[in-house]
């Protein structure tokens, strides 16, 4: 390491903006090698079995994490390294899934702590179903709209002409021909 | 020079309100001195806004940190690569450039029709000067970006480290040339309400600014998340968010307009209709405009919260009472020249995509505005996020791909039985081959089975027309299959082009079907420790943590974290990802530390790791693991799109159809006086 990236490294474990202050080393990192620059890189906790459970991660995809970030909890655990509120409230739902929680119990907790808002999707029920029939109703309008105005369109449209269809089968080698070369002129 | 920029606006200002001032009063009376005197102010207001821009720049590479943008936005160890980014970075440049990108599309848009459509041109010359000098007066009274400090700092605050992107240089000017190009669709619609010319001459002057708009949408949306997914590190492109809404909605009504424009060219219909489109998708762009810098709507991708929002509000209003207005005066002469004949036919099935396409911009709008009618009518705060997009919007969108594999192959006016078996056999069979083998395979995604066997639909639908034309043309001429194919596209490029713009979309639905697939893993790794992760697939791919590297590097401190990466046991590679704590020119650090992903991808998935951080300041790594099937198909649907459109744009081919010329009216008493 040079010696502008040491300064740099220091300035870096000196500043605010440190994400940890590094204490005395615990045992179970002895044969693990200390980062120069601990400051430079976000602390994070060791991964457990539990923060891999698909049900976790389906009850955190569900709720949305309060620091404003519009992640839901998982996504913004392992994706906004700055954040302690997600962290915090990974934690909450091993904690209530502890406490016998059903997933469905889960998520209706944290709504009671923090109202609707903490849902990813707004619940289904009462003036919320607005959101999610509003553009069904919508393509319903407009297909009943679209269908009223085809209808008069297609009754309002000139009668066919009397000739038979199959005229055409009775045309010349060269009637044929030159209905080609217009064709062919039309498509170019 | 920041002072000269700051007096060109001003003096731009002046001049655009002048100029359009006597635009409409020259186009009502039929004055061609007035309606030149506009023209020419159009032309001088964009050179004053280039003159502002070359003096933004200068300041910007100068580091003349006086002035408060430069200040916020750059620092002395900035490259200068991003330095040009910081342009746009912030809300005051990024006003300055979309006044510079209309006013640059106005004049090219009057410098290209000097001797064309005399009867529109000074109000498109005056419609261009209202929406510049709107975006001038917003800079100089909410937002200049030429606002100077009372202090010179010695360094100033640097750039956001996520905007620090080759992505994020491309995605926002491309997105803007989309938004402000629509400007001229809808100065020519309401040229044409105005004037009264309300046949397809303005669709005919329009039809490369809507292909030209639409390409940088699409091309400004897929950049987009493209930089999202690098950058971001959530291994995902889309989130819903409120201003990625923002920039669907315009794509959406102009893609819709883009269909339903080919309906009057080709028969007379839908006048309204399309001019309503025009009006919407430059009302959409201003929209997003007013969400994204308004602080309205919570997003990650906001400007800083302001009065400009109050600016863009009235204008939305005004913008839109005014054109409706026009509108509803000039509804009774838009009435359609002939009828529909069939519900079975290619005019109806371009209807039904219509409908679908304002239905899906009408649920996105919604959704992203629920939250404010909630909380107002309510008092109830509630989110909208992916999970109610993806609810609403996956059966709409997969309806579209439908219409999309019929819109194109089903006959004009009438479709017989006859002509239905023989465009729809092959391509339905094709669906129903699809569908079966993803069924006998377990795919266990419903939603991803039908999206595949309607992405086989659609491309059976476009590789027969191909092979069809290729055929006659190699019957017909005796060319080779390879030149006959060539001819058969140049000859006819809008419908061809078209063609391959919907191949390209079959790839992006195939990609967006492929996050039902998606998996995350979370390993605690240290050197030489390995985790294994399944892919859907049935692959394993094994990951050993060899450690974590630290090092300076330009305008950062990089603390990079390295893998070997193994599948089914054979050597791909080493994948490195970083933690970069970006410092100013005094080595401070500037911003929080930011992450750099390391992505493997090809034709099947993509491998996704992020260096989420350390235990203990150790070398023990915390990774997430991401398996994200078929992402490479979005990017390069994105590319084969923009291809689409660029055959479909390319000069030379594929102009009005002998359908619509005939449908322009001969020109008027201001083509003699002018």
């Amino acid at each position: 390491m040079s010696h502008r990236s040491l300064s740099v490294a220091l300035l870096l474990a000196a500043s605010g903006a440190m994400a940890q202050t590094p204490g005395p080393r615990p045992p179970s990192t002895d044969s693990v090698g200390r980062l120069a620059a601990p400051g430079a890189v976000q602390s994070r906790e060791r991964v457990t079995a539990r923060d891999n459970d698909l049900l976790v991660k389906a009850i955190e995809g569900r709720m949305r994490c309060t620091c404003g970030c519009n992640l839901d909890v998982f996504t913004c655990r392992t994706t906004d390294f700055t954040c302690t509120t997600s962290p915090a409230m990974h934690r909450l739902v091993l904690a209530r899934l502890d406490s016998a929680l059903t997933p469905d119990q889960v998520v209706a907790a944290f709504e009671a702590q923090y109202g609707q808002a903490v849902l990813m999707a707004p619940p289904k029920r009462g003036f919320n179903w607005a959101a999610y029939l509003m553009p069904f109703a919508g393509l319903g309008a407009g297909l009943v709209v679209l269908g009223l105005v085809m209808r008069r369109w297609v009754r309002a449209r000139p009668k066919p002409s009397p000739e038979p269809a199959g005229e055409a089968a009775g045309a010349t080698a060269q009637e044929l021909e030159r209905l080609r070369r217009e064709l062919e002129r039309i498509e170019s | 020079m920041t002072d000269l920029g700051n007096i060109a606006l001003w003096i731009a200002l002046l001049i655009g309100v002048w100029g359009s001032a006597v635009a409409f009063l020259g186009g009502r009376r039929g004055r061609s001195d007035l309606a030149r005197s506009a023209e020419r102010a159009a032309y001088v207001v964009w050179g004053l806004l280039l003159v502002a821009t070359a003096g933004l720049l200068k300041a910007l590479l100068t580091h003349d940190f006086n002035v408060e943008y430069v200040a916020s936005y750059t620092s002395r160890n900035l490259p200068v690569w991003y330095t040009w980014s910081a342009f746009y970075a912030g809300q005051k440049g990024s006003l300055l450039l979309w006044a510079v990108v209309v006013a640059t599309f106005g004049a090219a848009a009057l410098l290209v029709n000097r001797g064309r459509h005399r009867e529109l041109m000074p109000y498109v010359a005056g419609v261009v000067l209202v929406v510049v000098s709107f975006f001038v007066a917003v800079m100089l009274f909410a937002a200049n970006p030429f606002e100077r400090l009372g202090f010179t700092p010695p360094d100033g605050n640097g750039l956001n480290p996520q905007l620090q992107n080759p992505g994020m240089t491309i995605h926002p000017p491309m997105l803007y040339l989309g938004y402000t190009s629509i400007t001229i669709p809808f100065a020519f619609a309401v040229a044409a309400l105005i004037s009264g010319r309300l046949d397809t001459g303005w669709l005919h002057a329009i039809r490369k600014w809507t292909l030209l708009s639409w390409l940088f949408l699409s091309a400004g949306v897929v950049l987009g998340m493209w930089w999202a997914y690098v950058e971001l590190g959530w291994g995902g492109y889309w989130a819903w968010d409120p201003v990625e809404n923002a920039s669907l909605l315009p794509w959406l009504t102009m893609t819709a307009f883009l269909h339903s424009v080919m309906i009057q060219e080709k028969r007379g219909m839908l006048k309204r209709w399309n001019v309503g489109l025009v009006i919407g998708s430059f009302l959409l762009s201003i929209f997003g405009t007013f969400i994204t810098r308004s602080g309205v709507i919570s997003s990650v991708h906001s400007f800083t919260q302001s009065r400009v929002g109050y600016f863009f509000l009235i204008f939305l209003v005004l913008s839109a009472a005014v054109a409706f207005a026009l509108l509803a005066y000039r509804w009774p002469r838009l009435e359609a020249e002939s009828k529909l004949e069939s519900v079975a036919s290619r005019e109806a099935a371009f209807l039904f995509n219509n409908l679908i396409f304002i239905v899906i911009a009408f649920s996105v709008l919604w959704g992203t505005l629920f939250p404010i009618l909630s909380e107002w009518l309510r008092g109830t705060k509630v989110t909208v996020g992916p999970p109610f997009f993806n609810q609403v919007n996956v059966p709409l969108g997969l309806l579209l791909l439908l219409l999309t594999g019929i819109g194109p192959l089903i006959a004009w006016r009438r479709a017989s039985p006859a002509n239905l078996r023989r465009q729809f056999l092959a391509p339905a069979l094709a669906t129903l081959v699809v569908a079966a083998a993803l069924v006998a395979i377990r795919m266990s995604d419903g939603w991803a089975i039908v999206a595949y066997a309607l992405g086989a639909f659609v491309t059976a639908t476009v590789a027969q027309e191909f092979v069809r034309g290729t055929g006659a043309r190699h019957r017909l001429h005796r060319e080779p299959y390879p030149l006959a194919l060539v001819r058969l596209v140049g000859r006819n490029r809008r419908r061809y082009g078209g063609y391959v713009v919907h191949l390209g979309m079959v790839m992006l639905f195939a990609g967006f079907a492929g996050l039902a697939f998606k998996s995350d893993t979370e390993a605690t790794l240290k050197p030489g420790q390995s985790v294994e992760v399944r892919s859907p697939y049935g692959h394993t791919y094994r990951i050993t943590h060899q450690g974590v590297s630290q090092y300076e590097r330009l305008n950062r401190f990089v603390s990079a974290a390295s893998v070997d990466v193994f599948r089914d046991g054979r050597y791909l590679g080493v994948m490195k990802s970083e933690k970069r704590q970006h410092t100013d020119s005094f080595g401070r650090p500037t911003f929080e530390p930011s992450t750099e992903v390391a992505i493997r991808s090809d034709v099947r998935e993509d491998l996704y790791i992020v260096y989420a951080g350390s235990v203990q300041g150790t070398e023990e790594a915390v990774y997430r693991i991401t398996v994200n099937p078929l992402v490479w198909w979005v990017w390069y649907g994105g590319v084969v799109l923009v291809l689409g459109a660029l055959i479909t744009m390319w000069p030379g081919g594929g102009g009005p159809t002998p359908a619509s010329l005939r449908r322009v009216e001969p020109a008027g008493y201001v083509a003699q006086v002018a």
